[in-house]
């Protein structure tokens, strides 16, 4: 009982041998169990946990998906980090997915936070507008590119127009280099449904008398906002944060979708601009016959991700207060 | 009881949930071939396919068994089969796989005395090669041309020079108006580069010498030549969805599929298709399937025969226009160029005088990450066509490991 957690646990609920019937294979109903659980195990261990620990091992060899792999060491490893004859492109790409995070998230976050609080005020008709609001993220990927490059158009695009009243030139934003993030991650926060839901939600724990209370002493809107509803909202903030900071790491169909529809081409959008780190990954494994070599980028996105998460949940405020 | 029963019946559907998933062998006395190819476009095409199968079958007293798959995973799925041991006997590749494919022994080479080379094309028998030897039979190509808008260009450049001089000529007349959509430096423009470079006496690479040759002059004269069209064919403009069938831009490059789509969403326009314009020698660059035969196969003799078969002089013509490409036989075009819209007769004919890619296993990877970069590296004005040309050639001996 080294453990203090598991002591503290174990002293509260006490788990002495002999008091209840111990687990084992031999009874009926424990077959019967595992039997009902067996699709989802059979699921697990079959899609989820033997494919990771295959791609594991993948990542030490070289390998073209067709003859059988050869073992490499950590060979792969080290020339994606350091090789940039082999792999010109993987610290760009790994720069792409890093902008991308910066501008996608807190845009994204602040986009759901605004329409929750927008459907929130809503007295009448908030489930129609908050199905309005979600429709983007029922939307299929290709439907989504195929919209948002019309609305991206150098020459008749609405974004360009809308831009135009106030007085900005008309800019080619999917082939810009210097726009192609932003234009990407604008896209994301306009697909920010789920967010907005959970933050409703959120909003809606709220209890009421600490708005009334706020009242009584004197706070305006913005003063209640800033005091108590962003507060509150913490737990719910940083949930959004750090599984938006996954996803958005990840990002893939969106710029597969718009570059591959636009231009025939899937490199990535205009000087490599828009090769995010998992569509690098995905052009050496199936395009570039190098299994082995996105296997080892699988892992070291998935290293990057854990230390990236444990960061915030050490230094991002996640009680609320 | 019921507990046991509910158990047993859990069981059972687990059981039968299985064993669905493993297939039923249909094994009789005839041998059968196993073909795979991607899915056919259109049901007429369909047809086509299955007309087919059915006089092979009939004349050889075999059987026939096409499986068909979306293009986009086409690839993944042959190669998980390679590696789980259940290749079929021959199959659709695409052109620049062959040389990885022969590279692993995956595929075989095609045996000796099987075709008579002369009856197909040189730039699509080409594509088959990986150090010298053939690994397949093509079975359709395809190529990009000058498409012009005749409202703009009433005669289309031929060379280089009239090219600029109509480009320059139509910007400045309207400028709302790009002379050409100038291909972009991505994986799509550094495919049609060699078709240009081609046209200036040029080549990418020697293969049998393993020489690096896009540094050279040729190479850099057609990347010049694709910057000084940019000044009269913004992209600000061309960049636009359409813009050539908008008639935003007079001219663009691309290849047959765009004609139907063109037909089809913009019937007022009055277009036509030349071929592309050249420096020293008329020229383009290739692009289709090759059939193989996988070194699993027992039916090898069987599945060079129904190679043969598709591409034959009397019905290579019929699988090519189901399969969206040209005849890779010679006897068959002229079938094709008979019957042909005005629009396709320009493909076809440039396919005479077309280039295969590099027989060189990384290619693909050469043309996204080394040959589009630098293209675009120029076409943006961040480094001279010499330049980036120059860097991009020494990656390619780094990467490749050649010496020159």
């Amino acid at each position: 009982m080294a453990n203090p957690v598991l002591a503290d646990r174990s002293t509260a609920t006490p788990d002495k041998p002999g008091r209840r019937p111990r687990p084992g294979f031999g009874r009926r109903d424990h077959v019967v169990g595992w039997l009902l659980i067996a699709p989802a195990l059979v699921y697990f261990v079959g899609f989820l946990l033997y494919p990771a620990i295959a791609a594991l091992y993948y990542s030490f060899t070289d390998w073209n998906l067709r003859s059988s792999p050869s073992w490499v060491g950590l060979s792969n490893y080290t020339d994606l980090l350091f090789d940039d004859v082999k792999y010109p492109h993987f610290w760009k790409s790994v720069q792409v997915s890093l902008l991308y995070t910066v501008v996608a998230v807190p845009l994204t976050l602040v986009a759901a936070l605004g329409q929750a609080l927008l459907v929130n005020a809503i007295r009448r008709g908030s489930n129609f507008f908050r199905l309005l609001l979600f429709l983007p993220v029922v939307t299929a990927e290709a439907a989504v590119g195929a919209i948002w490059r019309w609305l991206y158009d150098p020459q008749y695009g609405l974004i360009n127009v809308i831009l135009g009243w106030f007085g900005v030139p008309p800019q080619n934003w999917l082939n810009n280099p210097d726009l192609v993030i932003p234009a990407l991650a604008f896209i994301s926060a306009w697909q920010c449904g789920i967010s907005m839901i959970i933050y409703l939600a959120g909003l809606k724990g709220i209890p009421v008398s600490l708005r009334e209370a706020a009242i009584i002493d004197g706070a305006g809107p913005v003063q209640r906002f800033r005091r108590v509803v962003m507060p509150m909202l913490r737990p719910t903030t940083f949930y959004l944060l750090v599984t938006g900071v996954i996803a958005a790491l990840q990002v893939f169909g969106l710029v597969y979708v718009i570059f591959s529809a636009a231009n025939k081409s899937v490199t990535g959008g205009p000087e490599q601009a828009g090769l995010t780190y998992v569509l690098h990954l995905y052009l050496f494994a199936f395009r570039y016959d190098a299994m082995g070599a996105a296997c080892a980028m699988s892992f070291i996105l998935l290293v990057f991700i854990m230390i990236i998460t444990a960061l915030q949940f050490k230094f991002v405020k996640q009680e609320a207060a | 009881m019921s507990r046991r029963v509910a158990g047993a019946a859990a069981a059972i559907a687990l059981i039968a949930g299985l064993t669905a998933c493993g297939g039923g062998s249909d094994a009789g006395d005839t041998p059968t071939l196993t073909f795979w190819m991607y899915q056919p476009r259109t049901p007429q095409a369909g047809q086509i396919y299955e007309d087919l199968r059915k006089g092979f079958e009939k004349a050889n007293n075999v059987k026939v068994k096409y499986v068909q798959i979306a293009k986009d995973d086409y690839n993944t799925k042959l190669s998980s089969a390679i590696a789980s041991g259940t290749a079929p006997d021959a199959g659709v590749l695409d052109q620049p796989l062959v040389s990885r494919f022969a590279l692993d022994k995956t595929i075989v080479a095609v045996p000796d005395g099987t075709i008579e080379e002369s009856a197909y094309y040189k730039g699509a028998l080409d594509t088959n090669l990986s150090e010298g030897k053939l690994f397949g039979l093509p079975l359709d190509q395809t190529t990009v041309g000058l498409f012009y808008n005749k409202k703009l260009v009433p005669t289309p450049p031929k060379t280089w020079d009239e090219l600029k001089a109509t480009v320059n000529q139509i910007h400045q007349a309207d400028s709302k108006i790009a002379g050409i959509v100038v291909p972009k430096g991505d994986g799509y423009g550094a495919w049609m580069w060699p078709g240009f470079v081609a046209g200036a006496g040029g080549a990418l690479t020697d293969d049998a010498n393993k020489k690096v040759l896009f540094d050279q002059q040729p190479a850099v004269d057609t990347l010049q030549m694709w910057v000084d069209l940019l000044p009269s064919s913004p992209r600000q403009i061309t960049d636009s969805d359409n813009a050539f069938a908008n008639g935003l831009a007079a001219m663009m490059i691309s290849g047959p599929w765009d004609v139907s789509t063109i037909k089809d969403q913009f019937p007022d326009l009055d277009f036509n298709v030349a071929p592309l314009p050249y420096k020293t020698e008329p020229a383009g660059n290739i692009g289709g399937e090759n059939g193989v035969v996988f070194s699993t196969s027992k039916n090898a003799a069987l599945a060079w025969k129904f190679l043969q078969y598709i591409t034959s002089d009397a019905n290579n013509a019929k699988f090519a226009d189901a399969f969206g490409g040209y005849p890779t036989n010679v006897k068959a075009a002229e079938q094709t160029a008979a019957t042909i819209e005005p629009q396709q007769a320009a493909f076809l004919e440039q396919l005479k005088v077309a280039h295969a890619r590099p027989a060189v296993p990384q290619w693909i990877q050469v043309n996204d990450e080394i040959i589009a970069p630098a293209l675009e590296k120029a076409l943006s004005g961040k480094a001279t066509a010499q330049q980036a040309l120059t860097e991009a050639a020494d990656k390619t001996r780094s990467l490749l490991g050649w010496n020159s």
